[in-house]
């Protein structure tokens, strides 16, 4: 007799997971200054390092996107590449569909694009080497750009730019970032530019272009600079 | 009723099959191609638009240059009499056109391996301010601009929206077609010819002496070497050591293939030598030897002047005049009734 409910109840609980409606989650990228959003080319009074600082380009890979209770994998999104562009705010968002009442406490991602996606020739969507995330003289794609002035450079014009990616050891610049989230509350993910660029040493390294060591280093202050949003 | 349409159907497919086979094909005893087709597969269009692509200098800033400029077909698609090749605005680049053929097995590109796949080679010329001086981003904008490329990408992909994925795929496409394995050397060894007894002794030689790196039958290992050549000071190029920044790499170049040898002058990465004569000598007593020497060349090859000649001689059954003659290959005469009606 057990055995019979068992496989009822089996059989029914397989139905419903066939069954499982989807629910749409929506994912905001959040890039901020300190408090402050960022608005590209307004000058932002940084007076604790070299007075006045701008942003003019901030554009990013987030791939991998998962979810997890605890340490266990429950969601894990298909075809997750998003080019997260600043000045195209509808970028900032994106949507996944994940099946209704899952649990999770963590959101796990990479901060790039992996090796095998580098290595596989031309593709399409937020890949698209028209994004201009694609350098031209060497494969590969570049991670993370951020561009901008900072009084700091002793520069032309006081510019920075950081273009940081590479994918061959080792010179890998691809980065995981894991935060806890909470299933109630929408998910809000905040870069704060303002504690990476505090974080680097801006009259010495004000120019990456390249796969090299500064660009892994610069990759590895950048985890720390998401927070999920307090 | 069904039958009939399944009939028609696979008979469709069967046509379709063997048209493609024209342009592809595996020649006999060939490894396994390293291009992955399942990401791009063959079509009559694609090769088609991908050719058109190839010729059309809208790929460059001031449309003056295309990939053909510096890879034309009568010289196994390389820039002959130009040590070093250039671009717009008649500005030099640092390093010679290498000669394309049988690009499906080939894994990296560029002299230094910069690029990881086919795909992407033609962004470095599209970008390079020597070369094209233009950007993917520039490129399918004109092309999407242009009615006749929206047309072709449409019977291409099913979408007149030009991409850059749909660009860069189709010119791989084109590219792939380039297959060159008719020479005389294929021939003797699908045992339809035979080689003079000079060629026959410079192929042995071959085999004794060059065979390691120039490993038949793409005759290229694939790989990069340090082959003994004096750094240029006005170039200061270093090769693979600026990729992958280990002094291990330095002064290594790839391996490029012997076939088509003899239309493909000047040799070497900067083109310093203009007749295989040269590139013998500098192998017999030019190597400069150094750590970073190719294992296979620290002992000097020693060739007589009679070993020379026959080796010359077996060099040249590498070459296909059909391959740099197919009129598949050649520039497309659609583009010509184009420009013409702009």
């Amino acid at each position: 007799m057990s055995r019979v409910l068992f496989l009822v109840f089996s059989a029914l609980y397989g139905f419903e997971c066939l069954s499982q409606s989807m629910v749409n989650l929506p994912i905001l990228f959040q890039p901020v200054f300190g408090q402050n959003k960022i608005v590209l080319n307004d000058t932002i009074n940084a007076s604790q390092f070299g007075g006045k600082s701008s942003i003019e380009m901030l554009k990013f890979y987030i791939s991998k996107v998962q979810l997890y209770q605890n340490d266990s994998l429950a969601y894990d999104e298909d075809y997750s590449y998003h080019l997260i562009d600043v000045s195209t705010p509808i970028s900032l968002n994106f949507i996944v569909s994940i099946p209704e009442k899952l649990c999770f406490n963590r959101i796990q991602f990479k901060l790039g694009i992996d090796s095998l996606t580098n290595v596989s020739g031309a593709m399409g969507g937020d890949l698209d080497p028209t994004k201009g995330m694609y350098w031209t003289w060497q494969s590969g794609y570049v991670n993370f750009k951020l561009e901008g002035k900072n009084t700091l450079c002793k520069t032309n014009n006081n510019q920075f730019q950081f273009h940081l990616g590479g994918y061959r050891t080792p010179y890998s610049c691809l980065q995981t970032i894991n935060l806890k989230v909470s299933e109630e509350k929408p998910l809000v993910i905040i870069l704060d530019v303002e504690k990476f660029i505090k974080s680097i040493d801006l009259a010495a390294v004000n120019h990456i272009m390249s796969p090299s060591t500064a660009a892994v280093v610069l990759s590895e202050y950048l985890v720390k600079c998401f927070t999920n949003q307090r | 009723m069904r039958k009939k349409v399944t009939l028609l159907s696979l008979l469709f497919i069967l046509i379709s099959a063997i048209e493609l086979s024209d342009y592809f094909y595996i020649p006999k005893n060939w490894p396994k191609p390293l291009y992955d087709f399942s990401q791009n597969p063959l079509s009559k269009e694609k090769i088609e638009l991908g050719r058109l692509l190839f010729y059309d200098p809208i790929l460059s800033k001031d449309n003056t240059i295309s990939c053909a400029s510096c890879h034309t077909p009568f010289s196994a698609f390389t820039h002959i009499d130009h040590a070093l090749s250039h671009g717009i605005e008649d500005r030099i680049g640092t390093r010679n056109s290498p000669a394309l053929m049988n690009l499906a097995w080939q894994k990296q590109f560029m002299w230094d391996g910069a690029i990881n796949h086919l795909d992407m080679q033609p962004l470095a010329p599209i970008s390079h301010p020597d070369e094209m001086g233009s950007s993917i981003d520039v490129v399918v904008q004109r092309l999407f601009n242009e009615k006749f490329y929206r047309q072709y990408f449409y019977n291409a992909f099913g979408d007149s929206v030009v991409t850059g994925e749909n660009t860069l795929k189709a010119l791989s496409q084109f590219m792939l077609t380039l297959i060159s394995a008719n020479s005389k050397y294929d021939k003797v060894n699908r045992n339809e010819e035979t080689f003079t007894l000079q060629e026959w002794n410079g192929y042995q030689l071959f085999k004794k002496n060059c065979n390691t790196c120039h490993q038949e039958p793409l005759f290229t290992n694939g790989n990069f070497a340090d082959n003994g050549l004096s750094l240029d000071k006005t170039l200061n190029d270093f090769g693979r050591f600026k990729i992958t920044q280990n002094t291990k790499d330095s002064f290594c170049f790839k391996i490029p293939t012997l076939r088509n040898i003899e239309y493909s002058y000047p040799y070497m990465h900067d083109g310093r030598f203009n007749n295989i004569s040269q590139v013998l000598n500098h192998y017999s007593k030019g190597i400069k030897d150094r750590k970073s020497l190719d294992v296979t060349l620290q002992k000097p090859i020693e060739l007589s002047s009679n070993e020379k000649v026959d080796l010359l001689s077996f060099l040249l059954t590498l070459s296909e005049k059909e391959f740099v003659f197919n009129p598949k290959f050649q520039f497309p005469k659609k583009l010509i009734l184009y420009k013409a009606k702009e």
